[in-house]
């Protein structure tokens, strides 16, 4: 990140070692801002005849935080995504992606309040281009896992006091809505974003994960209760009426030159009847899947890297719907990731998009760039 | 911004890493301050105590070296971010041990990656690096004795 005030560590040292009367005076903090952001350019061209290359700047994001002293700190990340939104409709976002406020009481008790971002996964919460394989996100962190999914509510977030290493997330925030849902995209068109968000169906999400205090491996077990009615009476009157449960789980592992990672989640849509008798949808049941990377940086600097994923938006579905087996994906992306920084990424990889239907089959060139700073 | 750590935790850093009855006295060189660690009358080493950013807050270490201008430990005195609080545990922080400004200290190389503590990680190995330099220069040159 860089510094829109510097910090000065040297005039602290001699507070720090002078003695008790002014070691108050040495821990406490000055405002500060600070700026930082990431962004990624992509290039898309999908195999086979009239379907022209793409080229376009996914996503800029400008990352501003503001410390007010040392308990009490804003953060937020406001995102354009596609370059440009011209009136009318036409494509492009303008979108906060986070806004909040942090108390931190202590290590083990931070409180914060606002637009936060669902701790799901690994993508949603990072999700900056060059900490992540492939130009574009896993295709299950769109269609599984909605990311960036972000909501407005409380939580509590800290290090858990059981042993080192373990760190817990748990916050309420605004519910899905269940209009929304799809049967291609699942729970995805179902979030609020914080944008007059309907809070009829208060939901609870959190994580608890444990890192190796040694370094190289990281594990999280993460979920998300609550209803979806929106509102609508048809679907229920009750906060809890037409719940959906996800429960997911990953792993990522560093040793040398060696990367892993694998994530797995499934997604309970309990009233997927009623939900689409109501809305004309074909929701699954249930929606679930994974998928499992492996990458190995062969030279300095660059990585080769292989992703398996499967999912299925319709591994079950409620009587009276029939099931398209066309929604049962099996994903393959091989790919190269060069970073002459660790925050910096050039990427090119090959897709290949396989369905149990032998529908909606595609395979995709895609080469980008990604920053963060 | 000023930032820095309590007195008692400088002091009880440098006890732990240098031993019991180990003092410690600031000095002022080239407008930094790096504490001269003696017990009586010898000498054990030199500590400097720094700030790194983070992903939007300070980060404040310690890292001390003995006579040799071998690298003695590093602690992590304040961490403030939200996430990546990972590199205050002694089972990562240990890898600098031992090092001198003639070994490298890369990471992902010498320096394990804590996933999801990226920028944590990166951003204390740089930190210690400096403060490593510094201190054996100013060894070296006699501006620290």
């Amino acid at each position: 990140m860089s510094r829109v005030v510097e910090c000065l560590a040297l005039a602290s040292v001699v507070l720090a070692v002078a003695g008790p009367a002014d070691a108050q005076q040495a821990n406490e903090t000055r405002e500060s801002t600070t700026i930082g952001g990431y962004g990624e350019v992509h290039y898309t061209n999908p195999r086979g005849p009239n379907t022209p290359a793409e080229v376009n700047l996914r996503r800029f994001v400008v990352y501003l935080a503001h410390t007010f002293n040392d308990r009490v700190t804003f953060r937020s990340e406001l995102e354009i995504e596609d370059a440009k939104v011209e009136p009318p409709g036409a494509g492009g976002e303008v979108a906060l992606e986070q806004a909040f406020l942090d108390y931190r009481f202590s290590d083990r008790f931070t409180l914060r309040t606002g637009l936060v971002l669902i701790p799901v996964g690994i993508i949603n919460e990072t999700h900056e281009p060059p900490t992540f394989n492939s130009v574009d996100r896993p295709a299950f962190d769109h269609d599984v896992i909605p990311t960036t999914w972000r909501e407005i509510g409380v939580g509590i977030l800290g290090r858990l006091p059981v042993a080192d290493g373990w760190n817990y997330r748990l916050y309420l925030v605004n519910g899905l809505r269940a209009d929304g849902f799809s049967d291609a995209e699942g729970i995805r068109e179902g979030r609020q974003e914080g944008r007059e968000a309907s809070f009829a169906n208060p939901s609870l999400t959190g994580r608890i994960e444990w890192a190796r205090p040694a370094g190289g491996l990281r594990v999280g077990g993460s979920f998300w209760y609550g209803g979806t009615t929106g509102g609508d009476t048809l679907l229920g009157r009750g906060s809890v009426d037409a719940p959906i449960a996800v429960l997911s789980a990953d792993a990522r592992y560093q040793r040398g030159p060696l990367a892993l990672r694998a994530v797995v989640a499934t997604v309970s849509v309990a009233d997927a009847d009623t939900i689409n008798a109501l809305y004309g949808s074909a929701v699954g049941s249930r929606i679930a899947g994974g998928y499992l990377e492996g990458a190995y940086e062969f030279v300095s600097h660059l990585s080769a890297f292989v992703r398996h994923e499967r999912y299925d938006t319709q591994a079950d579905v409620p009587a009276g719907t029939t099931r398209d087996r066309g929604f049962a994906r099996r994903v393959t992306t091989l790919g190269l990731t060069f970073k002459p920084t660790w925050n910096t990424a050039f990427k090119g990889d090959y897709t290949v998009l396989r369905t149990a239907a032998g529908t909606g089959q595609g395979e995709t060139l895609r080469l980008g760039v990604g920053y963060q700073f | 911004m000023m930032q820095g750590a309590p007195s008692a935790k400088v002091a009880a850093a440098v006890r732990r890493i240098f031993g019991p009855g180990a003092e410690a006295s600031p000095l002022t060189v080239a407008a930094d301050t790096v504490l001269r660690v003696a017990r009586g009358d010898s000498l054990l080493g030199f500590a400097a105590v720094r700030n790194v950013i983070g992903k939007d807050q300070p980060i404040t270490f310690l890292v001390a070296v003995d006579p040799a201008d071998r690298l003695k430990d590093v602690d992590v005195l304040v961490y403030r971010e939200p996430y990546g609080g990972e590199v205050v545990y002694e089972a990562w922080r240990r890898q600098f041990r031992g090092k001198s400004i003639a070994d490298s200290l890369r990471v992902g190389r010498e320096i394990r990656v804590i996933s999801g503590a990226t920028i944590s990680v990166h951003a204390v190995t740089l930190g210690v690096k400096r403060a490593l330099a510094d201190l054996t220069h100013w060894h070296q040159t006699g501006a620290i004795r």
